[in-house]
């Protein structure tokens, strides 16, 4: 196999595409049958989320007259195709180490932004007031997530000794440490943000907003971001997975263990989800910057005083 | 203030007067000519004080009556001033809305619906008719066509937005508008609320309401006395069992028919029962809007056996249709008693733990507290009752202020709460529903022996107010009937058509994502409110504060806990 | 039986029209979605936008001021789709059949639109959740 037939590979199937959206599918199912089982139901049979989107594609397309027709056509690509490189990022990182290059990990936070900007993209085209409000909210948020995210980051390359690449800093576990694991729960905090759950959801926020930013979309263009959230599902956690948790090594045993890493925070994610209310967007500003920026801050310290003077575990 | 005291406190205003007239002893009926209605209300309002409920207007052909009906409810009693208006050609008379904002509403709709001018009222609008219904034709006009038929007529398309008088706020258009409604996920009903936001914050904001209206005061009209609850109890499906409720007891005051007293029994335990379950129903929905679901979901199954309890005793799980002229129709089984108050054993465990676990929730205090604030005075202004009311520390209950079925016997609290926010309004919910259930229980032990109606041959001529406490707040029906075997005028007064207007009042100011949970507050019910009416009350006292509820509360919580060990 | 028609059976989306209710039916619906009767088995989901919906469940007998907004949302859901008539009033006026400010059913305003519109009843004061769920199987079984 070639060098481009491989890379084709790696994007359009393992651990591309059909990898992550199958995955991403699965996941989605759990979520939704878990938060069920936690609210006294039985929840959607086990091909839900693959029906929803097969019939999502039969459907008939609606765009809003007053709508930008190619920026609202166009934003699901762009989102599907951020997070569709982002896994395979990973991915390959994961899996193929060797294969990796130095600096991924900065171009996967780059394309940690994508979804969310396509997300922005796309509603603001939509030219629905509820969008509208959905858009600012949205805005606000990646703000708000993106300065702690970047932050807890900063630990993550001090603990590893300043390595800029996903492989490396893989084979480091920075959990394992106070300033590490504080810098761990903050990310998971952002992901979930990112994934735009409860109790960050207000840019979806159905009670306030009608489907807040997906307000417009219909059909098949509906499914490409149901579709783009699932992926999401598989490609934030394995982030997390990778950066923070040691990653999943090659041998058949260390990938079971990272799968049962990412089962993990899956879990967590759909803990939180179902134990809390929404909170609005300025309280989650506050939250994001100056609760976690100051916690992240002390982190960045001991991170630093643990290096210069050699104690792991700070 | 005693019945005597308020008599001669009203008669000060004997000059403005024609007739005053006492029938039975807590219903006074005052009646005066239109040009000293203006007078005579602002004296009944502001110096007597009483609270306005609503108001009425009836087409007595040669002339109209517009029927303000007042409430004092320290003890109960309630006071109708009769306007006459002569001129049937240019009915108009002074609007009451300039110093009484509940009255607002109930003057657009009988501007809408009888074609009555109010002079000076502040926002002349349309409200209650939909938009292309044509101009002069007034539907609840004894002269108005067949009610199956449309009217014809020039289609006239009237703005919602933009006020047609100037002197009202109105929504700034140069602003983004929000709508919320007239389909929106936050209400299972239509209305249509626009938002002026600047950012997130809301700036102004504008009602319009119609999208419900079902036109039943005119339905009513048409049918026979006793088919009426079936009708009343389709007002609002959550209150199907108290609007039916209000609407016998107005008949049967003046009718003179006492029920027995299983009746009285049986329809407070229905009445509580359906108290539970909406409150329960508020609660799960108030998690919902706020993206709670897991509260939502865990609420609304314990709601379910209260739902089960109601259909195994009327045989329907909603609209019950169980109360009627002279009594109830279905009798509680007694071998049903122990199961039901099994049942209430269950679910107080579970509202226990639910109200626990909603009063110590740190997340819910932030997101709650001091959000929506209704103060007291708009409170008053806005005439609202109800948890509404009594969350903003008004302290009004119709159940214990004129006690009727079977609560003077009972033993229970009134909640009332100080700071008038959300998260007071979720406190009174929720201590409402574990004295509802502590209601259901007595009754039941003390449900005493007998028939469950009386057979009433027939509805003599007369009128009569009856009200009931709904668990959104005060229900008012006004009934007069002319001897024959219809009502020939039947007004309907729900809840939330007083409780709705407030926000004008709770949400200003606040963020968008706070208005949802405040229009959610009231527990508002469209269904209700495109029925109508308005309620003032001035001398509410706080039962209890913040601080000692809580306790009262905890404590309860403990008690009932070390009960169960 | 198509995948598309397979996958809208298997994956019914709805929307909520209140055209002018009581309220009865609209409770009942929402009653659907918790845990006794847990529609989500089904796949069924309550949406927040009609854009994303494959059924209509419209309650109420359609007020003066609800018609026209009742074809718009029709309009806007797209095709192909199911409109449900929840309740006597939705199916025909009900106890309001009289009134001054009724200009339903719910099939006469959907049918002045879209003559080919597919419309299901559930009758009943209101329908139980049970009727509701079955009317919605017999409905999609008949597709």
């Amino acid at each position: 196999m070639n060098n481009e037939m491989q890379v084709l590979f790696w994007i359009l199937v393992f651990p591309g595409f059909v990898f992550t959206a199958v995955l991403g599918l699965l996941a989605a199912w759990i979520v939704r049958k878990v938060s069920a089982l936690v609210q006294y139901r039985v929840g959607p049979p086990f091909l839900q989320p693959f029906w929803d989107v097969r019939k999502l594609l039969s459907k008939e397309v609606l765009i809003p007259q007053e709508a930008n027709k190619w920026v609202f056509i166009g934003a699901p690509l762009v989102g599907l195709a951020g997070v569709l490189l982002l896994s395979t990022l990973l991915g390959v990182a994961a899996f193929w180490p060797q294969k990796t290059f130095v600096g991924d990990v900065i171009v996967a936070i780059y394309l940690m932004v994508l979804p969310s900007l396509a997300l922005i993209l796309g509603s603001s085209a939509s030219a629905s007031p509820h969008a509208a409000v959905g858009t600012a909210r949205e805005m606000k948020l990646v703000m708000g997530y993106e300065l702690p995210l970047v932050l807890a980051f900063i630990v993550v390359i001090i603990k590893s000794g300043g390595a800029l690449g996903l492989a490396a800093i893989a084979e480091t576990t920075p959990v394992a440490s106070i300033s590490g694991a504080v810098a761990f729960l903050v990310s998971l905090l952002c992901i979930h943000a990112k994934i735009g759950y409860v109790p960050f959801d207000m840019a979806e926020a159905e009670t306030e907003l009608g489907s807040g930013v997906l307000m417009e979309y219909s059909g098949g263009l509906l499914a490409l971001w149901n579709l783009t959230s699932a992926m999401m599902l598989v490609a934030l956690p394995m982030f997390l997975v990778v950066v923070y948790l040691g990653g999943f090594g090659t041998t058949p045993a260390g990938i079971t263990i990272g799968l049962l890493k990412y089962v993990g925070v899956l879990v967590l994610i759909i803990l939180i989800k179902n134990t809390n209310p929404r909170v609005r967007i300025d309280q989650a500003m506050r939250f994001f910057w100056i609760g976690c920026g100051l916690v992240l801050v002390t982190a960045i310290a001991l991170a630093t005083i643990g290096n210069i003077y050699d104690i792991g575990w700070l | 203030m005693n019945q005597q005291q308020l008599n001669t406190r009203i008669s000060e205003i004997r000059d403005k007067l024609t007739a005053i007239e006492q029938k039975p002893d807590n219903r006074i009926w005052l009646s005066c000519e239109s040009e000293n209605a203006y007078a005579v209300n602002k004296f009944l309002f502001e110096e007597v004080p009483l609270r306005f409920v609503i108001a009425t207007v009836i087409d007595s052909d040669d002339y109209f009556e517009v029927l303000y009906h007042y409430a004092y409810d320290e003890i109960g009693c309630m006071v109708t001033l009769k306007a006459l208006i002569r001129d049937r050609e240019n009915p108009a008379i002074e609007s009451i809305a300039p110093f009484l904002p509940g009255a607002e509403w109930i003057e657009r709709e009988m501007h809408d619906l009888m074609g009555i001018e109010f002079r000076n009222h502040p926002d002349m609008r349309r409200l209650i008719l939909s938009d292309d219904w044509p101009v002069g034709v007034y539907p609840l006009r004894k002269d108005a066509k067949k009610p199956a038929e449309r009217p014809d007529g020039e289609p006239s398309r009237r703005p919602t937005v933009q006020s047609q008088s100037p002197a009202r706020r109105t929504v700034q258009l140069s602003k983004p508008v929000l709508p919320v409604g007239p389909f929106h996920p936050l209400q299972e009903e239509m209305e249509l609320f626009q938002l002026a936001v600047d950012g997130e914050i809301v700036t102004d904001i504008d009602m319009r309401i119609s999208y419900n209206h079902r036109g039943m005061e005119k339905i009513a009209e048409t049918l026979q006395f006793d088919q009426v609850p079936f009708l009343v109890s389709r007002i609002c499906g959550i209150c199907s069992a108290s609007h039916p409720l209000a609407y016998v007891q107005a008949v049967e005051e003046f009718a003179g028919i006492t029920p027995p007293d299983r009746a009285l029994y049986v329809r407070t335990i229905i009445n509580e029962l359906e108290r539970i379950h909406s409150h329960i129903l508020w609660v799960g929905l108030a998690g919902h809007f706020i993206g709670y679901d897991t509260v939502f979901m865990w609420a609304w199954k314990y709601r379910e056996p209260v739902l089960d309890l109601l259909e195994e005793i009327t045989g329907n799980r909603n609209n019950y249709g169980n109360v009627r002229i002279g009594g109830c129709r279905e009798d509680i089984p007694d071998e049903l008693k122990p199961k039901i108050i099994a049942e209430m054993d269950k679910i107080e465990k579970k509202m226990v733990m639910l109200t626990k676990a909603v009063l110590d929730d740190p997340v819910l205090h932030v997101r709650l507290k001091g959000i929506g604030i209704l103060k007291k005075e708009d409170a008053i202004n806005y005439c609202v009752t109800g948890p509404t009311a009594r969350a903003s520390g008004v302290d009004i209950d119709v159940r214990r202020d004129e006690p009727y079925a079977a609560y003077g016997v009972l033993n229970w609290n009134v909640i009332t709460q100080p700071e008038g926010d959300v998260f007071a309004k979720a406190v009174v919910r929720l201590l409402e529903t574990l004295e509802a259930i502590k209601i259901v229980k007595e009754a039941l032990v003390k449900l005493p022996k007998g028939p469950v109606a009386i057979e009433v041959k027939q509805i003599p001529a007369g009128e009569g107010c009856g009200h009931a406490e709904a668990p959104r707040g005060e229900t008012f029906h006004y009934v007069r009937s002319d001897g024959g075997n219809r009502p020939v005028r039947h007004k309907m007064r729900a809840p939330s058509y007083v409780n709705v207007p407030s926000f004008k009042a709770s949400c200003l100011g606040g963020n968008i994502a706070d208005v949802t949970i405040t229009l959610a507050s009231v527990d508002p019910c469209y269904s209700c409110t495109e029925r109508l009416a308005v309620v003032k009350d001035r001398g509410g006292k706080v039962l209890h504060d913040y601080e000692t509820l809580l306790k009262l509360s905890r404590e309860k919580t403990e008690k009932i806990r070390k009960e169960i060990l | 039986m198509g995948l598309s028609t397979k996958a809208v059976k298997k994956s019914p989306w709805v929307f909520h029209v209140n055209t002018g209710a009581c309220n009865n039916c609209d409770i009942e619906i929402v009653d659907l979605l918790t845990p006794r009767f847990d529609v989500e088995r089904f796949g069924i989901k309550l949406v927040g936008s009609p854009r994303h919906a494959d059924a209509l469940l419209v309650t109420g007998g359609v007020t003066a001021q609800a018609a026209p907004r009742l074809r718009e949302v029709y309009r806007q859901t797209p095709k192909p789709c199911v409109v449900f008539a929840i309740g006597a009033c939705a199916c025909g006026k009900g106890i309001f059949t009289t009134g001054y400010h009724m200009v339903g059913p719910v099939d006469k305003i959907i049918r002045e639109i879209d003559p080919d519109a597919i419309i299901a009843y559930v009758p009943g004061c209101p329908p139980k959740p049970e009727a509701i769920i079955s009317g919605v199987v017999k409905a999609l079984a008949a597709i």
